[in-house]
């Protein structure tokens, strides 16, 4: 099988906005699993609300849509029920560790075997730009006009506290090093986060002051450095894969 | 064999009986021994103790979904937070059966006091237009049964369908011979995950494609749904009607309340529903003929009377018995008094 053929082709054009970086992470994930040859019939995706929510419709393979911030344990559930499929879960920074918070919290420390993938744009973009938990410290959003006054959250943090885990950093601008971590993930025996530094042009980069979603895009590779061999965790803007193999105790 | 089983116990070994392989719950009085029981079974069932009832009803989903008969179990707050997963599975169409072991609210209300404050919540919790099929036992025994039909009620209309329990019945120990309570199993209608291209969602969808902006094609879609419903309903009207022809009043009851009044059979006719939803319009119409009064008899403010009164065209009285307390002899006197 060929990346082509993990996509719903009959339902394209996406609902994602021009200059939007969702369908980059969306492509290289279809790329991820030709190579790592996972047959269509023996995988799942789930996707909670939200624009990045709206992923799991476009794959070509069975997928489930649901309320806003359940994904994960519906996949929990999916994978629970049925050991041989491999699940993802394909949403937005603030259905996942916001609304759905809790469920990221406890799949993460029960090492459900599901590899999640979290589209950050530091933003709830499907509603029109308010502040997510992920808006960085003093951002202006729709929910927080005088700059939001908390620091985001620390989803690496919140990952790597369980004994056993696997958490990538990557972006939706370094392509290469995506589709590394998606593919590492794929093979990883149990629960995976890939945090996709990503960002929104329509409803949070134009109050910004950004003019296009190609200035930041070029923000993203400013921003974010490689980090092939973190030494411990990884600092703010480091891109990386940390893992422990340990055992939960 | 002849054992002495509690409701909650019954609804647990019912649920096995029907096939259920997959488990998810949050503890919570009095709903909590159905989660032991299977807690035991872990192992050959997925057994999952959930962060909370939201986890519970969504992972009950996420099990359905890939191919096992699920259950979960909770009492009114958790019911509560499983209305948004309920709502996503009557969306979806997702065969499932949620427990609600009613306890006194709102809120935290009287946490080891019996009611039925769910009933409305029960058809009416999630948003939007819905039609459940709810079941209500008023036995051990029937706790079992009913169980197991509530199974084979959900594969039948792909929906999640809800079994109503009190706390009085959950905790109420019988003598029963579960091996001489026969009910068909029904099979698994739900093709499983993991063999298509199909997309579930909980959006208003045709063949899997969201059609978001479509009254006419929503008008369509509930229609379909509501009258596979409705039939589905035809196939699960479990009742019991006591007529007494001496009587010139009909006491509708069901769960507990039907047990506790079960000696005024001597001055009244008596009818229980066990399906309360859809509600049994006929049947209760057809009992109510010859009687000149209708009280329904109930553990909650009138929750029932009003969905009865909808069905019949003169007044219905009620009694309601709240705070988590009923005896006999306090009904004999309000309906004195009535
Ligand atoms: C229970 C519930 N609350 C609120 C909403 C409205 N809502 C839809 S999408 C969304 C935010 C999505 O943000 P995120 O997950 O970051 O996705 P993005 O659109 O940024 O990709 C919200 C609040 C909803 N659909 N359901
Ligand atoms: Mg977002």
């Amino acid at each position: 099988m060929i990346y082509k053929d993990y996509v719903k082709w009959d339902r394209m054009p996406t609902n994602w906005c021009p200059g939007c970086s969702i369908g980059t992470v969306f492509r290289h994930l279809t790329l991820a699993l030709e190579k790592a040859a996972v047959p269509r019939e023996q995988m799942v995706v789930v996707s909670g609300i939200g624009c990045s929510g709206r992923a799991a419709g476009y794959f070509n393979v069975d997928s489930v849509h649901v309320t806003h911030g359940r994904a994960i344990p519906v996949a929990e559930g999916i994978k629970r029920s049925n050991e041989k499929l491999k699940v993802i879960v394909f949403s937005g920074d603030g259905d996942l560790v916001g609304i759905g918070g809790n469920h990221f919290l406890h799949s993460a420390r029960r090492d459900s075997d599901i590899k999640v993938i979290c589209i950050n744009n530091g933003i709830y973009g499907m509603t029109g730009g308010q502040m997510a938990p992920t808006t960085p410290f003093g951002e202006k959003t729709l929910t927080s006009p005088f700059g939001t006054s908390y620091a985001p959250l620390n989803i690496q943090g919140i990952v790597t506290s369980n004994a056993r885990y696997w958490y990538a950093r990557t972006s939706s601008y370094h392509v290469n090093h995506l589709l590394k971590c998606l593919g590492e993930a794929l093979e990883w025996p149990g629960f995976a986060f890939i945090e996709v530094m990503s960002f929104c042009i329509e409803n949070f980069g134009r109050r910004q002051g950004f003019k296009n979603g190609f200035d930041m895009l070029f923000k993203l590779k400013q921003d974010y450095k490689l980090n092939p061999k973190p030494d411990g965790l990884l600092k703010n803007h480091e891109l990386g894969v940390v893992k422990n193999v340990g055992q939960a105790s | 064999m002849k054992r002495l089983i509690m409701g909650n116990e019954a609804v647990a070994m019912g649920a096995l009986k029907a096939g259920m392989t997959f488990f998810a719950a949050y503890p919570i009085t009095p709903a909590s021994e159905i989660m032991h029981i299977l807690a035991e079974k872990e192992g050959e069932i997925v057994f999952l103790h959930a962060e909370d009832e939201i986890a519970s009803i969504h992972l009950v989903i996420g099990g359905s979904l890939a191919g096992r008969k699920a259950m979960t179990s909770t009492s009114g707050p958790g019911m509560s937070l499983k209305q948004e997963g309920i709502g996503l599975a009557h969306m979806m169409e997702v065969p499932l059966v949620v427990v609600d072991v009613q306890r006194v609210g709102p809120s935290t209300g009287m946490p080891t006091l019996p009611s039925q404050g769910d009933i409305i919540q029960s058809i009416h919790g999630s948003h939007g237009d819905y039609n459940p099929i709810v079941l209500y036992p008023s036995s051990v025994e029937e706790c079992y049964r009913y169980t197991i039909e509530a199974f084979n009620a959900a594969e039948e209309s792909r929906s999640p369908v809800v079994l109503l329990l009190d706390g009085f019945l959950a905790h109420l120990s019988e003598t029963v011979d579960l091996d001489r309570v026969s009910v068909e199993i029904k099979p698994r209608t739900l093709a499983p995950l993991g063999h298509g291209k199909r997309h579930f969602t909980g959006l208003l969808a045709k063949d899997g494609v969201p059609l978001t902006k479509d009254s006419l094609y929503y008008r369509e879609w509930y229609g379909r749904v509501k009258t596979k419903m409705l039939e589905t309903a035809m196939n699960y009207r479990f009742y019991e009607y006591l007529k007494n022809d001496q009587a010139d009043t009909l006491l509708i009851a069901y769960g507990i309340v039907f047990r506790v009044i079960l000696p005024l059979k001597k001055e009244f006719s008596l009818f229980k529903p066990v399906s309360l939803f859809p509600v049994l319009e006929k049947e209760i119409q057809a009992a109510a003929s010859g009687h000149k009064r209708i009280v329904v008899i109930e553990m909650n403010d009138g929750q029932y009377r009003g969905e009865i009164q909808k069905v019949l065209p003169r007044e219905v009285l009620g009694i309601s018995v709240l705070g988590g307390t009923i005896s006999l002899k306090e009904i004999r006197e309000r309906l004195h008094d009535l």
